[in-house]
This record gives structure tokens, C-alpha cells and sequence, in this order.
């Protein structure tokens, strides 16, 4: 009550000192500032320590189905592995189309830090529905700038097409993207492929919100068997 | 050693200490608790509002002393202050207690002095947190002159010295109620010193009135700085009881430590040999090997050169009892190795003073030396790393629950798109987070003036109300639902496993990116 009084004593005394100032303005002469006390943060504690742990998924909601033709299968296993990083930091290529995808450690491949990316060959040029990728889901983070691309050219110069790009500020070079960023999750990220017939998938990703370094746990290429 | 020598290699072992305590402060992102502190630490700037909290943040002489740096530095203004400006003061403590070894002449070698004071100068983990605006090293600088001022007093019987540790002990209790562990292990150290040798180290035998009264002296030199400062100088008469009242906090938190659990050995691995997944070796293993020996000489021998036993052996004791209490004690943080540590260094310093002094042969000792300096230039691997390359890498055994460089992109963000907003730094700010997901946020966002921060999305108001909101990863979906469409939205790392998100009112972000595209240097063609 105390308090609420003296609130009141204060406002009326800002409006008093106000009042030599009014009839500069018709329209402003009612009007003042409408001052909202905002919530100061709270104090806590140190926080947790977390060096690893099993992310589950954010909004705690699985993945819905993803529909995808008749006949559709899995064209990427054990396929070769390019990368812009010739001598990863940690791991093999090879762990990237090997089936495997635990996020513990030795089962992701790093490569170095800023712009990078992995290309998987998956022999022939055919119909993908579906690329799925696994960068790093130990641990909650984001990777920036990812870009998925697909074409027939091994070089990527000829006949692109960008079926995902998040980096909403071209820092990567490749054009503004306007898909959204996600947070890694045991389920991957899955990319719809439209039926666009390809032969190589490129995926780009410059660093994350732990680290600068790019990760790939697995990388899955659904679609039709080329006839 | 000759005096010259000795001098000259002190100088450089305090000097260099000072460079690596102090050269670009900036570096690491402001942790959790560090802007925890600087908060606290603003409201005595800005305000003179000083109130302890019994709960939380420890003593008070970290914001006293903080004050005429800040002061002088950057006036009365919180959002005049930066991160090196409220480190530095750590750092010239991290320092100083190099310059209190000095007082440990009697009890220590020359060499030994000196030694102590390179292995201090270079410690992974004394220069890390003599860079981290905490209590921590602070309560080290006024253990160590407790000590040293308790040696001293028992090799002069004045009562100056007795008033110096009473003080030191005062400032041991007013940067952190905690060091009650460390008084008892004092206590328990002298003790055992007295039973095992109770007539040596005294200078003259005192009348029973005399040591009577340097008790009190030092009761009341202790009582004076801890009684000013945790009353915020009379203005919280309660605050000195709040202290002895924050036990039950403490002894809580001590007992039911939840997310800090550690196992005993958790300091002993943190300092012998660490290394975790795929990142570098850590190991201190050097510092605690030439600590036991060192405390081989503190049985048996007899005061001389190589220094007194008797001091030697209250630091083995006091290393031994207050690292077992710190063990016992479920809750642990690597910063809570200091203290102990402490002991170990000086106890290495002494033992890599007792090797040198093994042989007055040249050749045994460039032997010696040989031997010894890749262990020090270890230290110096491991203390550049710690501090100018990996300061935030989770691999590095001393980053605990440590901000991600990635937040300061999200910091960097925010301030662009105010630049790009007509209110600029009025600019309101929506924060919806829990409060551990919060910090450092209002310390990097201490010159917004209209900055509110929620725990519950629902409790926030229309979120549309502000060009920036930065929601926890939980609330992200949320948030999108409300601001999608209008609102970039962008993740930032906290810390690991910690993300944030920030919305971005489209035309400001467009801006944003705009003015940093236009600052970015062509890209070469690739």
C-alpha cells in the first residue's frame, strides 16, 4: 500500500513538473511516456558442466512420416566419400555412408574449421527422394550455414540444384537461403529431394555453435535405383 | 644463489606472471558466474548498493576492491566497464601472490622462493582463473598472507605481524565464507606442527600477557575488514550474522551438490593427468612430483640454507588436510583446487630449490636443470593453451559450464540490429529463458536500457512488442509460432549443449546483414 502511495506521489509530482511544457502540442499534451518496469534476470548458481550427453529432440516430438515413391532405397551405403578437407582432422570419410550412426565418438568424421563440405557419389545419376545427414547428436548444436546441393557434375559447376540452404547471410558465398536452422537430433535432418535425378550430393556447413569445426556422423541418399 | 641472481630471476618470474595474467583479458567470453558477479559488482558501482546475499555469490571484497579500478577506469557506469577492466583485478592478485613469497625468506630457500614463483607465474591452473572474475584467486592471495605473515610473525613475535595475518584472515572470510575449511585446516596443520616439534621457529619466548594480546590484535584485525565489508561498510548491520547464517546454505549445497558431483579423486585427476575424446593431454603431474619432494625435507633436517622445516611441514600438513577436505566434499568445481594448490606450489618450489642445492658441482647442476626445464616449459605449453587458444574448449580441464565464442555472435547480432533500429540502444529486448540459460546475456546486454528477461514464454507479453526477442531452445518453437513469418530467426551456442535463439524483426535483420556484407571484404573467387 506504502509502496503503491508513494508510486502515486512520484507520478503526480513527473506530471506537475510536465505541466509548464503542455500546449507545445495539442495532440501530446495527454500523453506521456508509458514507463514499464521490466523483470530484472534472476540469479542461479553455476550451471551444469556437460562435456557429452544423448540429445533427444527439443520439442520432444519424433519426426512425422515422410512419404516417398514406391520402390525407393537406400543408394548412398557404403558409396565413396569426397570432401573439401582432404586430411580429416578426426576419423575417416568412409564413416560417412557406413551405416553407422552413434553419436559417441569414433563415428563421426571432422573436418576443418570455417566453410567445408562432404560429397557422396552414389554411382549413377537417379531419382532422390530423400537425403537424410547426421552431422553431430551428442550434443545440442547448430551448424551453420548448411547447404545441401545435388547435380551430375563431380566439380558442382554444372547443373545445380540447392534442394536445402540456411545461411540466411550468404556468408558461404552459395546465395541466401531461406531455410531454417535446427538443432541436431539423433533423427537427422531430412531433406527432401523432390525426385531431382542426381548422381553426387553435396552437403556444405561452415563450423557450429560449440565449435568451428564441420561434422559428419552419416549421410543417407534414398531414391530410386537408376534403370 | 647470489642476491643479484636471485633478484633478477624474481623480477622476471613476477613480470612474466604479470604479462600472462593481464595481456588480452578480452578473450574469453564472460562466464556464467563472472557476469553474475559483474551484475552484483554494477549496483555498488552505479548505486553504492552493496547487500550481502547469503545465498549466493560469496563475500563482498571482490566488488570493494573492484570499485577503484572501475573507478578510475571507467567512472560510475557499468556499460563503461568491459571484461578486462574487471579481470584485472584477479589478475593483479594472481600476481601479488607471487610477490608474497617473498615473506617466506627463513622458512624457504632463495631457490626455492624463486622456483615457487616460476611454477606460479606459469600454472595452467593459477593463470586460468587469475584471469576469471571470481573470489577465487583472491582467497588465494589472502591465504598465502596469512601464512606468510604467521611465519613471519613467528620468527619476530611482533605484533604488526600478527595484526597483518589477522587481517589476511579477515579477507580470507570476507571474499568467501567457505575458507572456514581452510581455517580449520590451518588450525589442524598447526596443531600437528606443535605436537610433532613444539619448541623451534620461535624467535624469543613470549609472556603468557604477550601472546595474549597479539591474539587479540589479530582477532580484531581479522574482525575489523570482515565486519565493514559484509556490512556494506554499517549499512546492513545484519550482514556480518547473514555470513555465519550462510553456513546452512553452504553446508546444504556441500552435502547435496545435484549437477557438481564429483568423486573424490576429481581434483587429484584434474591436476595429474587429464584428457578427454580427442583433445590434448593435460597434466600438472610436474608441480605435484616436485611437491613431494619438496615435503621429503620436511622431516628430518634442521633449519639452515635450504630453508626451515618447520615451515615446509605446516604447508604439507595444511596441503594434505584442507585437499582431503575439499576431496570429502561431494561438491567441486575446478576453480576449488586453488587453495590447496597453493601449498603444492610452494611445496614444489621448495623441493626444485632442494635439487638445485643438491651438489655445488656446475655440471650436476646444468644436470638438474636440463632435467627440470621441460617440465617448465610444459607448464608454459599448457598455460598459453589454457589461457590464448583453448580458454573455452571443453577439453581443457579448467573450462567448467564455460560461454561459447558462439554467443558472442548472438551479442554481436543484437548490437548490430540496434544500430539498424531507430531507438538504438532503447531498443526493447524480450529474454525468455530459464535463469540458467540467462547468463551472461544481462552483462553483454548492460547497455540496452529496456531489456526484460522471463522465464515463461506465457508470462511475456505479445512477443511482437519487441524487434529482438532471444528465447532458450525450448521456448524456440513457441516463439516461431508467434513471430514466423515476420522474424528471423537465428541459433547462437551458450554453452555446450545450450542454444539460444534469436528472433530478428525482418527489416532489421535485412538491415543488419546489409551494413555487415557492405563491411566484409570480397570473398576470393573460388
Amino acid at each position: 500500500m506504502k509502496r503503491a502511495l508513494c508510486s502515486i506521489s512520484i507520478a503526480l509530482v513527473g506530471l506537475a513538473m510536465l505541466l509548464p511544457a503542455a500546449g507545445t502540442g495539442a495532440q501530446d499534451q495527454d500523453k506521456e511516456i508509458l514507463k514499464i518496469q521490466l523483470p530484472k534476470p534472476m540469479f542461479v548458481g553455476t550451471p551444469k558442466n556437460i562435456r557429452t550427453a544423448n540429445l533427444e529432440p527439443i520439442t520432444g516430438k519424433p519426426r512425422g512420416p515422410f512419404l516417398v515413391p514406391a520402390g525407393t532405397v537406400l543408394l548412398s551405403a557404403g558409396k565413396p566419400v569426397t570432401a573439401s578437407d582432404k586430411e580429416p582432422v578426426i576419423g575417416e570419410l568412409s564413416f560417412v555412408t557406413d551405416g553407422k550412426k552413434s553419436g559417441e565418438d569414433g563415428y563421426y568424421v571432422e573436418l576443418g574449421p570455417g566453410l567445408q563440405w562432404a560429397q557422396v557419389d552414389i554411382g549413377k545419376s537417379s531419382p532422390l527422394a530423400a537425403i537424410v545427414v547426421w552431422h553431430y547428436h551428442s550434443q545440442a548444436r547448430v551448424y551453420r550455414d548448411v547447404v545441401v546441393q545435388v547435380s551430375d557434375d563431380k566439380d558442382f559447376i554444372a547443373g545445380v540444384t540447392t534442394l536445402y540452404n540456411n545461411d540466411h547471410d550468404n556468408t558461404s558465398g552459395l546465395g541466401i537461403g531461406k531455410d531454417k536452422e535446427y538443432i541436431e537430433t539423433y533423427e537427422g535432418k531430412l531433406v527432401d529431394a523432390k525426385g531431382i535425378k542426381a548422381r553426387y550430393v553435396r552437403l556444405y556447413s561452415a563450423g557450429n555453435t560449440s565449435n568451428d569445426m564441420n561434422h559428419y556422423v552419416e549421410v543417407e541418399v534414398y531414391g530410386l535405383p537408376a534403370k | 644463489m647470489t642476491k643479484k641472481a636471485y633478484r633478477g630471476l624474481f623480477v622476471c618470474a613476477v613480470l612474466g606472471a604479470l604479462l600472462v595474467r593481464t595481456v588480452r583479458l578480452d578473450l574469453r567470453p564472460m562466464h556464467h558466474d563472472e557476469a553474475n558477479q559483474a551484475l552484483k559488482f554494477g549496483d555498488l558501482l552505479e548505486r553504492g548498493e552493496y547487500r550481502y546475499d547469503p545465498n549466493d555469490h560469496h563475500g563482498p571484497s571482490l566488488y570493494y576492491l573492484t570499485l577503484p579500478v572501475a573507478r578510475v577506469l571507467a567512472g560510475r557506469s557499468l556499460a563503461a566497464t568491459n571484461e578486462t577492466m574487471l579481470r584485472l583485478v584477479p589478475a593483479l592478485f594472481g600476481t601479488g601472490l607471487l610477490l608474497l613469497l617473498l615473506l617466506f625468506a627463513g622458512g624457504l630457500s632463495a631457490e626455492a622462493r624463486v622456483s615457487a614463483a616460476f611454477l606460479a607465474a606459469v600454472s595452467p591452473v593459477l593463470t586460468y582463473y587469475s584471469r576469471f572474475y571470481i573470489q577465487e584467486i583472491l582467497l588465494v592471495f589472502f591465504l598465502a598472507g596469512l601464512i606468510a605473515a604467521g611465519w613471519k610473525y613467528l620468527q619476530t613475535r611482533s605484533g604488526w605481524w600478527a595484526a597483518a595475518a589477522g587481517f589476511a584472515a579477515g579477507m580470507m572470510y570476507a571474499t568467501k565464507e567457505t575458507s572456514v575449511i581452510l581455517f580449520g585446516a590451518l588450525g589442524a596443520a598447526a596443531v600437528i606442527d606443535r605436537l610433532l616439534r613444539p619448541k623451534t621457529g620461535s624467535a624469543r619466548p613470549l609472556s603468557r600477557t604477550a601472546v595474549l594480546l597479539h591474539l587479540v590484535i589479530f582477532l580484531a584485525a581479522a574482525f575489523v575488514p570482515a565486519w565493514l565489508l559484509f556490512t556494506s561498510f554499517l549499512k546492513n548491520p545484519n550482514g556480518l550474522a547473514d555470513s555465519v547464517r550462510a553456513f546452512g546454505t553452504y553446508i546444504h549445497r556441500a552435502g547435496e551438490p545435484g549437477i557438481h558431483t564429483q568423486p573424490w579423486w576429481y581434483y587429484i585427476r584434474t591436476l595429474v593427468y587429464v584428457r578427454f575424446g580427442h583433445g590434448p593431454v593435460w597434466s600438472e603431474a610436474f608441480v605435484v612430483a616436485l611437491a613431494i619432494a619438496g615435503s621429503i625435507f620436511a622431516f628430518g633436517s634442521e633449519p639452515g640454507k635450504d630453508g626451515h622445516p618447520r615451515l615446509i611441514r605446516f604447508l604439507f600438513f595444511f596441503t594434505i588436510l584442507s585437499g582431503a577436505a575439499y576431496a570429502l566434499i561431494p561438491y567441486k568445481t575446478p576453480w576449488n583446487v586453488l587453495p590447496f594448490y597453493f601449498g603444492l606450489v610452494v611445496l614444489a618450489g621448495n623441493g626444485a630449490g632442494m635439487l638445485w642445492r643438491t651438489s655445488r658441482f656446475l655440471v650436476v647442476k646444468v644436470l638438474i636443470l636440463a632435467v627440470m626445464l621441460p617440465g617448465l616449459l610444459n607448464l608454459v605449453r599448457q598455460e598459453s593453451r589454457a589461457n590464448f587458444t583453448d580458454y573455452a574448449n571443453p577439453t581443457n580441464p579448467y573450462v567448467y559450464a564455460q560461454t561459447s565464442p558462439d554467443f558472442l555472435k548472438l551479442v554481436g547480432a543484437v548490437e548490430g540490429i540496434a544500430a539498424a533500429h531507430p531507438e538504438h540502444e532503447r531498443m526493447l529486448i524480450k529474454v525468455v529463458a530459464p535463469p540458467d540459460e540467462t547468463w551472461p546475456l544481462p552483462w553483454y546486454l548492460r547497455r540496452f536500457t529496456r531489456v526484460g528477461y522471463w522465464t515463461d514464454i506465457a508470462q511475456a507479453g505479445d512477443l511482437r512488442d519487441a524487434p529482438v526477442v532471444i528465447v532458450a531452445a525450448a521456448f524456440s518453437e513457441e516463439a516461431g509460432r508467434t513471430l514466423d513469418g515476420d522474424y528471423q530467426s537465428a541459433f547462437y551456442g551458450l554453452r555446450p549443449e545450450v542454444v539460444l535463439s534469436l528472433y530478428a524483426r525482418q527489416d532489421l535483420w535485412d538491415e543488419y546483414v546489409r551494413g555487415r556484407v557492405a563491411e566484409t571484404p570480397a570473398r576470393p573467387a573460388r
